[in-house]
């Protein structure tokens, strides 16, 4: 009696169990070079900051483990030998900036096209939009003139100047879905007990759109680091530079490479970068796809 | 004379500010709600617009003009050359080099991001445990800076100390360093292209995988489920469903996609300059080498929008698709 008992509850389960374990181990099988893939030279680069400079140029052992003790100079080196303090100062007030001047533009934009019923409220949000499509290949020769006209060349602040044509046109497109999502019926509530409509934007609308207002912020900051061709053209001073044009450029010294420097600066940026992206990278995708799929 | 000139300027002008004034109001600015709601909401959209237009739509304006001018930096005059930068351009090999890798470049690249990202894509879809680790493991590649993980490759493409060539040679693939059978990856002409398209594609097949997710779990499972039950087999299904629903993803995704490495310059620029002898020479290193370092601002304008016809069909493309999602 009780072994029937046991027996039977437990005989389902398991094939179920075989079948889920065969399921996970050939879906495994088949991402495991996808991973290998995108995470080996992370790994790899991370190896090659932490090693001492011998380590790094012996063929005749395992490469991807250490044969000296790892080490913190590379670190050290960007630190006191190098100008990587002003780039990451630098890029943190570009950053800064770029979403300053996104969100005072962006948001108002963004609610006037999805909330007013302005007549073009629908060509003039598609024509912003079109604008983020507009490569900086194309505009980056005559915002050279531009940007030596405001007297900015060799300055971070031609980059404040600049980002903001990439990002108002991403967040404006993105914040006007956002605010579309919003109940007018609060709005409206807002507005019968006094608010003007400036007042319900300010008081109703903006706190509860705060996922969006941060998405935008968001973009802003890491487009800010992931730029790389603006900040090339426009910057050749080295205590001026953001980051990754900064690592790429001063880091190798006519044919020279400070592989494990060059690896640690790329890091210590790209690392946070890649983590705040990887959290915001739906909303991303859904911005800019979002036509096809809806 | 002229103190009565400037006596008399602001007289004429002060009636005409009354009667622009009255007319204003005549048309009823600012009274009714539908206009004031309008004079609110353009005032919303005037900074956004006056950035864009001033930063984007002038230098776009600009940008024809310099193409054809003789404008270089650090010479404030530029004179009207006519067509001449095209004409010395189309004349000049290293752009006819350049358009075909550009060509090469985007086209292969993209075909292997397509491949790639469908594969990943349907066997990210499926329900499986630790699946959001991997997911965020395997977008990597696309949220890292780009200037960062090219130097990465750099360092990984080495002509000695490259850990491929060292896994390669461990595994007999390949000669010892120095004998010809050494791929020295970012050094000969072929290789050195397909080097950069390699690190394009790992760039961006995270990219492709997450938009076709996103468009198949828009596909509902009842017409899948339904096609079972009418007997379809896994490739009919696969055939006449499934892909006929995500093509259009995959081509939005692809067009995005391609608009943007049609516009990157860094892999490029950091991994070969162009080189070996112009084997990876791209329109965006020829436009920034010849606009920036050589100072040829006219030329390197031409160049550059000598892609614009490349842009345009995806921009249309892309243009109409945003103008269906309004209806």
């Amino acid at each position: 009696m009780a072994t029937v008992a046991v027996a039977t509850p437990y005989r389902a389960p398991r094939t179920e169990r075989a079948k889920s374990i065969r399921r996970h181990v050939l879906i495994y099988l088949g991402l495991l070079p996808f991973l290998g893939l995108a995470v080996f030279p992370i790994f790899w680069m991370l190896v090659t900051a932490l090693k001492q400079e011998p380590d790094l140029y012996r063929m005749d052992v395992v490469p991807f483990w250490f044969h000296l003790p790892p080490t913190w100079k590379n670190f050290d080196f960007l630190f006191h030998r190098t100008s990587y303090g002003d780039w990451i100062v630098n890029t943190m007030a570009i950053a800064f900036w770029v979403s300053a001047i996104t969100l005072l533009t962006a948001v108002p934009a963004g609610y006037a096209l999805a909330r007013l019923r302005l007549p073009f409220a629908e060509n003039l949000g598609i024509g912003i939009f079109m604008t983020y499509l507009v490569p900086g290949i194309i505009l980056f020769l005559p915002l050279a003139r531009v940007v030596s006209t405001l007297e900015l060349q060799d300055s971070w602040w031609s980059l404040v100047a600049v980002y903001p044509t990439i990002t108002i046109p991403f967040c404006t497109w993105l914040l006007m879905g956002f605010f579309k999502t919003v109940p007018f019926e609060i709005e409206e509530a807002a507005m019968v007990d006094g608010c003007g409509q400036l007042g319900a934007l300010l008081r109703v609308v903006l706190p509860v759109s705060w996922p969006g207002l941060i998405t935008a912020v968001i973009f802003s900051f890491t487009l800010s680091m992931q730029d790389f061709l603006y900040a090339l053209a426009f910057v050749s001073v080295s205590d001026q530079k953001p980051v990754p044009l900064g690592v790429a450029t001063e880091l190798i010294r006519g044919d020279v490479y400070f592989w494990g420097s060059l690896m640690a600066g790329a890091l210590l940026v790209g690392v946070p970068v890649a983590i705040v992206y990887n959290l915001f990278l739906d909303k991303f995708i859904s911005g800019i796809t979002g036509a096809a799929i809806k | 004379m002229s103190q009565i000139a400037a006596g008399g300027g602001p007289s004429p002008g002060a009636p005409a500010t009354v009667a622009v004034g009255g007319r204003v109001r005549d048309i009823s600015w600012g009274r009714t709600a539908t206009a004031r709601r309008y004079l609110f909401g353009y005032t919303l959209l005037a900074p956004a617009v006056l950035y864009v237009a001033l930063l984007v739509g002038i230098p776009f304006v600009f940008s024809l003009y310099l193409a054809v001018s003789d404008a270089s930096v650090g010479v404030p005059v530029a004179r009207f050359v006519g067509l001449e930068n095209f004409k010395a351009a189309l004349e000049n090999s290293a752009f006819w080099t350049a358009v075909r890798n550009t060509v090469v470049f985007t086209l292969g690249a993209g075909i292997m991001k397509g491949l790639l990202g469908t594969a990943l894509a349907f066997l990210l879809i499926q329900p499986f445990k630790g699946r959001r680790v991997v997911r965020a493991l395997v977008v990597i590649p696309f949220t890292l800076p780009i200037a960062v993980s090219v130097l990465g490759w750099k360092w990984m493409f080495d002509s000695q100390f490259s850990v491929i060539n060292w896994a390669l040679s461990r595994l007999n693939l390949i000669g010892a360093y120095g004998s010809p059978e050494w791929p020295v990856w970012l050094g000969q002409p072929a290789l050195a292209l397909f080097s950069v398209m390699f690190v394009n594609v790992w760039r961006g097949f995270p990219f492709s995988a997450i938009v076709l997710m996103a468009g198949m779990t828009s596909i509902p499972p009842e017409i899948i489920d339904a096609g079972k039950v009418d007997g379809a087999t896994f490739l009919q299904r696969f055939r006449k469903i499934i892909v006929p629903m995500i093509a259009p993803i995959l081509f939005i995704g692809s067009a995005f996609d391609t608009v943007f490495t049609l516009s990157d310059l860094s892999i490029v620029y950091l991994l070969t300059n162009g080189g070996p002898d112009g084997a990876t020479e791209i329109l965006p290193t020829l436009a920034y080498n010849t606009g920036i370092k050589a100072g040829a601002l006219g030329r390197g304008a031409a160049i550059s929008l000598s892609l614009f016809p490349l842009l345009l069909p995806l921009m249309i493309l892309l243009l109409r698709t945003l103008r269906r999602r309004q209806y």
